[in-house]
Parts: C-alpha cells; sequence; structure tokens
C-alpha cells in the first residue's frame, strides 16, 4: 500500500513539474500548428517546383491557404505549408529566414528595427475593414471617432456621456490583446496618437475575435471591435462612425477609416515564392477569393495608407 | 543448454556492460535535456536584465505589464497566479480531504470502486474543455449574480473556480493515499481508548498523514500554477493593471506568456521579457518540488 502510494505520488510530481516548464515555454497554447498539402507526383514539363514556408497571422490565413491550394493544384512540384503563430511570429520567421513569407496585419516597421523592417519586402494582398460593435441593449446606431476615443482611453465610462446613445450604464469596455493586429489598426485609427493611460482598465482583453464576439453578445453595455467579415446582426450590433456605415465600398472610398492590410512579408524570396506572391495578386485570387473570404481587393482601393497611419488618395 | 547458448551469445561481463551503459545513457540523456532547458530558459531570461538594462527589481514589483510601451512591471501577473492558485487550493481542499475521508474511513468499497474511478475521470479532460464551459457556465453565472460589477462575468474568482475543479482529482486521488498509508493500528489504538470514529479521524488519521496531504496540496498548487489554456478562457487576460477586488479581470504568468509570444518577435526586449517570465516561473516550479523533497524527508523522520 505504501509503496504503491509513494509511486504514484513521484509520478503525479514529475507530471505537475512538466505541466508547469510546458506552460513556461508555451507549448500547451495554441502553438504553431502546422498545415501540410503536399503535392506529391512529379510530372514533367511544369517549370516551379520548391517548397515555401509561411507563418504568421491568423487572421487571413484561411485566405492564404485558400490560395495556396489553388496554386498548388496548378503547380504539382510545388509545397506550401501554412503554419499560425501570430503577426509577431510571422515577421520574426521571415526576418530569421525560417520562413519564406511572412504574414502580418500591421506594417513591420510597427514591430521591427527600422533596418530589419528595410530588408523585409512588403506586398499587401488584401484589405480587412473593420468597426466598433456593441451588445444588443445599447441603444445607439451612430457613435463619433470622438467618442469612441473618449471610451477607449478611459475619459468615457457611462453611457449616458455618449452623443447619440438612449442608453445609461457603465461602459464594459472589451478590448483585445495588446500587440493584435486588429487592436493596433483600430487604436491607430481612432487614438490619433494619443496614449492610453496606463490607468485605463476594460474588462476584459481578448485574444481572438470569437472570444469578442461571444463576450459583446453576453455582456450588457459592452463595446468592442471587429472585422467587417465577424459582422452578425443576431448577436450584436455594428455601429456607424461619424455617421458612415462600415461597408467595404466606404472602405474603398476612403470615407470609413478603420481599416488595415494584410501583409505578405518575404526577404530575397526565390523564385517559387515570388511566383506565389505574384500569384495572390493576380485576378484569380484578387477577382474572387478575397472578397469570397470577408476582404477587400487590394485594386478597388481608391486611397492608401502608410505606416504612421497617414492616410491620402491614389 | 541455455546458459551455454548465451555464454555463446554474449560473455557474462558483456552483458553488465551494455546493461550499466544503457541504463547510463538514459540517466545522461535525462540530465541534458534538463540542464539545457535550464540554461536556455535563463539565458535568454537573464537578457532582458543583462542587455535590455530593464531593472531587476522594478519588473518583480513594478504595477504595469505593457510591453509594448515598455512597462516592464510583472506584479500584476505574479498577484494573478497566486490568487488564483491560492484561491483554487482554498476552494478544493476541503471537498478534497472530506472525500478522502469518506472514501478511506467509511466507505471503502464504494469509495475504492465507483467514486476514485469518477474523479479519475476529471484528470483526463482536456484543459480546453474546462476553459470553454468555464466560459459559458462559470463566466454567465458571474454575471447573473454580481450583475454589472462583473464586467463580463470574466476574472480571478471566475478562473478560481475552474482551477478549483482542475485539481480536484490531483488533491483527492493523494488525499485517499495519504488516509489509507496511516497505519491501522494508530486507528485501533485510537478505538481501544475509547474515541469515537470521528474523534479519530479528527485527531489521528489526519494528524499523522499530515505530510503527505501537504504534499497533495503542494501537487494540486503546481498543476494549478501551471495551467495556462483553461485559465486563458475565464480570467479576463487583462495584463496591463493591478486587479482590484476577485472580480476584476486579471491574467496571470502562463497566460501572458502564451499570447505574448504570438506578438514579439525574436531578438526584441519583449520578447526577452516573456522569456523572463518562462524564468519565473521555473524557479516557482523548481521551489515547489523543493518544498515536497522537504516535506517528503520531514514526513520520512516522522513516520519513522
Amino acid at each position: 500500500m505504501i509503496d504503491g502510494s509513494v509511486s504514484r505520488r513521484k509520478f503525479l510530481s514529475v507530471l505537475g513539474g512538466a505541466s508547469t516548464a510546458a506552460a513556461a515555454f508555451g507549448l500547451s497554447g495554441c502553438g504553431g500548428q502546422n498545415k501540410t498539402a503536399a503535392g506529391s507526383s512529379a510530372k514533367p514539363g511544369t517549370e516551379l517546383s520548391g517548397s515555401i514556408n509561411c507563418t504568421g497571422a491568423t487572421s487571413f490565413q484561411n485566405l492564404v491557404e485558400d490560395a495556396a491550394n489553388d496554386f498548388m493544384d496548378a503547380n504539382e512540384n510545388v509545397t506550401i505549408t501554412i503554419g499560425a503563430g501570430g503577426s509577431g511570429q510571422g515577421l520574426s520567421d521571415v526576418k530569421d529566414g525560417k520562413a519564406q513569407i511572412g504574414r502580418s496585419d500591421i506594417f513591420a516597421e510597427q514591430k521591427l528595427d527600422p533596418k530589419e523592417a528595410q530588408a523585409l519586402t512588403d506586398t499587401p494582398v488584401a484589405i480587412v475593414g473593420m468597426g466598433p460593435i456593441v451588445n444588443k441593449n445599447v441603444k445607439i446606431d451612430d457613435i463619433s471617432t470622438e467618442d469612441l476615443k473618449g471610451i477607449f482611453t478611459g475619459a468615457i465610462t457611462d453611457w449616458k456621456d455618449v452623443k447619440g446613445s438612449q442608453t445609461e450604464g457603465q461602459i464594459q469596455v472589451i478590448n483585445r490583446k495588446a500587440g493584435s493586429g486588429t487592436r493596433a489598426t483600430f487604436e491607430q485609427a481612432v487614438l490619433n496618437g494619443e496614449e492610453v493611460p496606463t490607468s485605463f482598465k476594460p474588462v476584459a482583453e481578448e485574444d481572438s475575435s470569437g472570444t469578442v464576439v461571444e463576450k459583446v453578445s453576453q455582456t450588457k453595455n459592452s463595446i468592442s471591435y471587429l472585422a467587417f467579415s465577424y459582422y452578425d446582426d443576431s448577436k450584436f450590433k455594428a455601429l456607424m462612425v461619424d455617421g458612415v456605415e462600415p461597408k467595404n465600398e466606404n472602405v474603398e472610398s476612403g470615407e470609413f477609416n478603420i481599416w488595415a492590410y494584410e501583409h505578405l512579408y518575404t526577404k530575397d524570396p526565390d523564385e517559387v515564392t515570388q511566383a506565389f506572391v505574384d500569384y495572390m495578386l493576380s485576378d484569380a485570387v484578387q477577382g474572387s477569393l478575397v472578397e469570397e473570404d470577408g476582404f477587400i481587393p487590394v485594386s478597388g482601393m481608391q486611397v492608401k495608407k502608410d505606416a504612421e497611419g497617414n492616410v491620402s488618395k491614389l | 543448454m541455455t546458459q551455454k547458448k548465451s555464454q555463446q551469445l554474449l560473455s557474462k561481463s558483456r552483458l553488465e556492460y551494455i546493461g550499466f551503459s544503457l541504463t547510463l545513457a538514459c540517466v545522461a540523456l535525462v540530465a541534458l535535456v534538463v540542464i539545457a532547458l535550464i540554461f536556455m530558459v535563463f539565458q535568454q531570461g537573464l537578457t532582458t536584465f543583462f542587455s535590455d538594462k530593464v531593472n531587476f527589481f522594478s519588473f518583480l514589483s513594478g504595477p504595469h505589464w505593457i510591453i509594448d510601451d515598455g512597462h516592464f512591471g510583472a506584479l500584476p501577473l505574479i498577484v494573478g497566479s497566486f490568487s488564483v492558485t491560492l484561491l483554487a487550493t482554498l476552494f478544493a481542499l476541503p471537498i478534497a480531504v472530506g472525500s478522502a475521508i469518506f472514501v478511506v474511513e467509511v466507505q471503502p468499497v464504494f469509495g475504492r470502486k465507483i467514486f476514485q474511478p469518477l474523479v479519475e475521470l476529471l484528470v483526463g479532460i482536456p484543459s480546453v474543455v474546462y476553459g470553454l464551459i468555464g466560459l459559458y457556465v462559470v463566466n454567465s453565472s458571474m454575471r447573473t449574480v454580481f450583475g454589472t460589477l462583473a464586467g463580463t462575468g470574466a476574472g480571478i474568482l471566475s478562473a478560481a473556480i475552474v482551477l478549483a475543479v482542475m485539481i480536484l482529482p490531483t488533491v483527492t486521488t493523494l488525499s485517499i493515499d495519504a488516509l489509507s498509508a496511516v497505519p491501522n493500528a494508530y486507528r485501533e489504538g485510537s478505538y481501544a481508548l475509547g474515541c469515537t470514529r470521528w474523534q479519530t479521524v479528527w485527531h489521528v488519521v489526519l494528524k499523522s498523514a499530515r505530510p503527505s496531504l501537504l504534499t497533495a496540496v503542494i501537487l494540486g498548487m503546481t498543476r494549478a500554477f501551471g495551467e495556462t489554456l483553461a485559465v486563458q478562457f475565464v480570467i479576463g487576460n487583462v495584463e496591463k493593471s493591478m486587479p482590484a477586488s476577485l472580480l476584476d479581470p486579471a491574467a496571470t504568468l502562463t497566460t501572458a506568456l502564451t499570447s505574448g509570444l504570438a506578438n514579439a518577435t525574436t531578438g526584441s526586449v519583449q520578447y526577452h521579457a516573456l522569456w523572463s517570465l518562462g524564468m519565473l516561473l521555473l524557479a516557482m516550479s523548481l521551489i515547489f518540488i523543493l518544498i515536497i523533497h522537504l516535506i517528503g524527508r520531514k514526513g520520512a523522520k516522522v513516520n519513522g
């Protein structure tokens, strides 16, 4: 009996230690899960061959995956591996040569040293629009950028102080995690360079858009922001900003200001990598896949944005 | 015949030698992995303080963790980790010890055949399932009970409740083992003195099982301390400032580490600071293991 209990205890102690250690390395999270689809049989006559590793932002991973599958169907000797990991990892991997393509939903200049960023080539392949959303109990349809700024810096804390709102009560701010591309885009467009005071505290900071959908639909008086592709009228209410509706055509015309590029970053690309990047910009992808997956094609844009967030007419 | 055969294949001394080298290789491999692991974590983690010049003491005591703006104060995360761990243990321990007493002292057959397998089922449930259930059940009941005070329902209390359920099987199983390890002679002696069953349990069994019960507690705490995924679902993940109440959203060392790594680029201060969190976690788990060994030694002395 005593022997048995000792050995179990020892076994569990190893388990406990191991799980702590695993957590310390971030192994037990949603680490890089790779999806490989291999082009197998070699056919004489096909020109392109090689393999591409593409890691980074999850926000437009499905778009790149769809395009990669089509590309591999057309070029049987090409293998494209799509991994997750977030914008930071995508930029790190391409900078360190671990991946040929890094996906990012923010400019490399916002993350890396200027020198490191300069070594990378930026190819925006799509545009994503995003806007503020509220729980259905909040009676408001249109919010000003000024009020949004107040809410997300903690200057406005009650719905009764928001112009156009017929609701009273404490505003429950649900933010995205610091460092998330969606948050960086939203803050760049809304805060106008104003710093968020360290004292401001949201009720939650979520890692993913999916959780934001859940939390906003369940929490009364809550506000957050999401990419258009997540919009769902049955769960929450999307707001107009300064009277402009959150629609793709308003983003294209430049009237709606909260949007970001989805970037592919490369560093001295080889022939196959360049061919795939070019394919992402071709009509085959821009004409159908981009819109099917909820993004806005690059070609339709009438304005452009630089790394500092300055918008200018094309 | 067989002896002759084995002599032909391998001489005795050669066999000895092979066995010795095989086991030695296993030990060396494990030792190498452990040392390499510790070395790597400390090497990356210490970079924050030596080459990025972040003050070690402000790292431990700073009240804001906003690494993108250069605030490297891990105190909110340390407070978050310890408060969820301690609260979870506080919730789980009485239940675990209570059921252990029932299983060992009151109904051993039911306990061993039905209750214990049932509890051990809980170990097999993946943490993501605990997280999802926490998100839908615990968070929403927080909103129902506390109203707007609870915000989204995410916070330290929610995380502690989910963790309490997660560590319950570990603590219960080990408590059962601890109580059954108490020699029967102690109980018989107590009954002979005219003590009731409850008096025997309270004054004799629990007292002499104390070192092993403490081990159970520490192992439960280690599990709670290291849990990441389930906590991430229910705690609200607000790393930037100190939690002011149990209903306040917070973050733990592990959740900050996992979600931060996705957004940090290699070689940056932010990246190194996250490794420093890993170093802190590793140091904590080493301390936990040390405590277990100390208790084990003390227990061995007491029980002979």
